[in-house]
């Protein structure tokens, strides 16, 4: 079972060669830290101080913007290829529907692992650059880290069968970049509505907050604990969410 | 003979509409099974329930020797081979890393390529990018793959479908040529009755969903029993004129036919005819062509 699984990976692998699938993320990657470093260039000293605290406030509102349309490309290049080549009918004949849908869904988080483990590498490295006086808290960071790659892996399952149910690519990153917007903008709505947008989860368990001094227009970023429990259904619910896009692409005939 | 795939009243409903119709196939080792039937006739539904690609409403099907169910369904594959519609392929892969992918996947040494590209005659191409192959090409790496591992029985569902003529009797050829040499069955599905006839030893004949004919190509043959053809000076009066002598006859698609091919009475229809003073210039044995079989057996003209 398991040397089957490796074997499906395996050729996953190999079917992503000469895609540059991992130009996506690296791309992503620097784009989002290129606009940080701009943002840490442009901050109050006093801000810099508890720069930790800026960072894990800013990056999950970036990460609601420009994740959906990384994790939607990603997905669009990994599964492209299996509806261009019109490979199912045969891929079918060679492994379980369900075990090509892991397969394919372990291989895009891969990439997705890849781009928060690179986001999660610069955070300490901001630190030392700009010389934040507070420390870095080891929770904070690895809760944010767990929000990121767990919102992630539930897009990732639904851009994946969206790509995979389509016969072209328009529809499932039109869906893409419509969920980032949506999913920014949804940091503004009442929180009953927000929760109701997927992609605006990015920035939904936050360990930071913010005030903002109209009149000395200086910005205060504060500790909140952790929402622990709403995180552990949210995740919950993200297993319920995978097994509905696997069973509507498999369902598909093929 | 044993049989490589029998079914037991196979049925494919779309809601209301049975697609596949309570069939009974039986592939005997070593044949090339022709599935033939019009388009639409439930060929390639048939082909991809036996590949557990589809689920069937009603019906069994034995693989291999082992009744095929969901848990078996992998294994019972292993040992088979598809090229199912059109082939499946990754365009910005060579031909050989796409072979690679499919080795990994049926756990087969990489070898084993060179052999299957050597089978289908493209060795040499396997390093060119597939999306750059021709049709023909993807047809045969199509079928290299499906013979990656040796199988005993390959499912080719209209393999000349888009060829050119060279590239058909390639392919055809290719067909003809495996059962001898690597001991393997295969069922080819075509709509092309004159394609059937020039590669398959037996035969299943399907439509609307269910099978009309199955047996060998010898037996299909059989059914082609041959008439006697009458070429006159005028036909309309040759016909009155034997109707008279209570000689069975018809004309059909402009032609004189005599519904007998008995000796006396094909005398009688001579002299019949050259008494009444009409010119008789021939008189021959023409044989059903398959096409005539198959309006025969379906009751309807079909384009094959």
């Amino acid at each position: 079972m398991i040397l089957s699984i490796i074997r499906q990976l395996s050729a996953e692998q190999k079917k992503s060669r000469r895609r540059k699938i991992w130009l996506v993320p690296l791309g992503f990657l620097l784009f989002e830290h290129l606009w940080i470093f701009w943002l840490l260039t442009h901050a109050y000293a006093e801000e810099l101080v508890s720069g930790y605290l800026m960072l894990f406030y800013q990056f999950p509102v970036m990460n609601t913007l420009i994740l959906p349309l990384m994790i939607a490309v990603i997905a669009s290049r990994l599964s492209d290829i299996e509806v261009k080549g019109d490979t199912l009918k045969l891929l079918y004949t060679l492994q379980s529907p369900t075990s090509f849908f892991a397969c394919k869904y372990l291989s895009g988080i891969k990439y997705l692992l890849f781009f928060t483990a690179g986001n999660g590498m610069l955070i300490p490295i901001f630190g030392k650059i700009f010389g934040f006086g507070n420390p870095m808290k080891v929770s904070m960071f690895f809760s944010y880290l767990a929000v990121t790659l767990c919102t992630g892996m539930i897009l990732l399952a639904i851009q994946q069968t969206l790509s995979l149910v389509s016969n072209s690519q328009i529809m499932p990153l039109a869906v893409g970049l419509a969920g980032s917007f949506l999913g920014l903008f949804s940091l503004f709505f009442p929180a009953p509505f927000a929760r109701l947008v997927i992609w605006g989860y990015f920035a939904a368990f936050p360990c930071v907050r913010m005030n903002w001094d109209r009149n000395t227009k200086i910005t205060e970023f504060y500790e909140v604990p952790f929402p622990l429990f709403p995180f552990l259904a949210f995740a919950a619910a993200g297993i319920l969410i995978y097994m509905l896009c696997r069973t509507i692409t498999i369902k598909k005939e093929v | 003979m044993s049989s490589v795939i029998m079914t037991d009243s196979l049925t494919k409903q779309y809601g209301k509409k049975t697609v596949v119709d309570r069939l009974n196939l039986n592939v005997p080792a070593g044949s090339i099974y022709g599935f033939l039937g019009p388009n639409g006739a439930g060929k390639s539904t048939t082909l991809k329930l036996l590949l557990g690609l589809i689920r069937p409403t009603k019906g069994r099907m034995m693989l291999l020797g082992r009744e095929v169910g969901r848990k078996n369904r992998l294994a019972i594959l292993a040992r088979t081979g598809s090229l199912i519609e059109s082939p499946a392929y990754y365009g910005h892969l060579s031909g050989e890393e796409n072979l690679k992918i499919i080795c990994t996947l049926k756990n087969v040494p990489v070898k084993e390529i060179d052999r299957v590209l050597k089978i289908v005659r493209m060795d040499g191409q396997q390093q060119k990018k597939v999306s750059q192959y021709s049709l023909g090409m993807k047809q045969r790496l199509g079928l290299a793959a499906a013979l990656l591992g040796n199988p005993d029985l390959l499912l080719l569902d209209e393999p000349t479908n888009g060829l050119d003529p060279a590239g058909i009797q390639e392919m055809r050829k290719l067909i003809c040529s495996l059962p001898k040499q690597y001991g393997i069955t295969i069922v080819v599905s075509s709509h092309l009755l004159s394609e059937i006839d020039q590669i398959a030893t037996h035969v299943g004949i399907i439509d609307q969903g269910k099978l009309i004919f199955q047996d060998t190509l010898a037996s299909l043959h059989e059914h082609s029993k041959s008439r006697l053809i009458l070429h006159t000076d005028n036909d309309s009066a040759a016909l009155k004129v034997l109707k008279q002598a209570k000689i069975p006859a018809r004309i059909r698609g402009g032609q004189l036919i005599l519904s007998t091919k008995e000796d006396a009475l094909a005398a009688e229809a001579a002299a019949a005819l050259v008494h009444s003073g009409i010119r008789l210039f021939r008189i021959y044995e023409q044989q059903m062509s398959l096409e005539d079989i198959f309006l025969h057996l379906t009751g309807k003209q079909v384009s094959l």
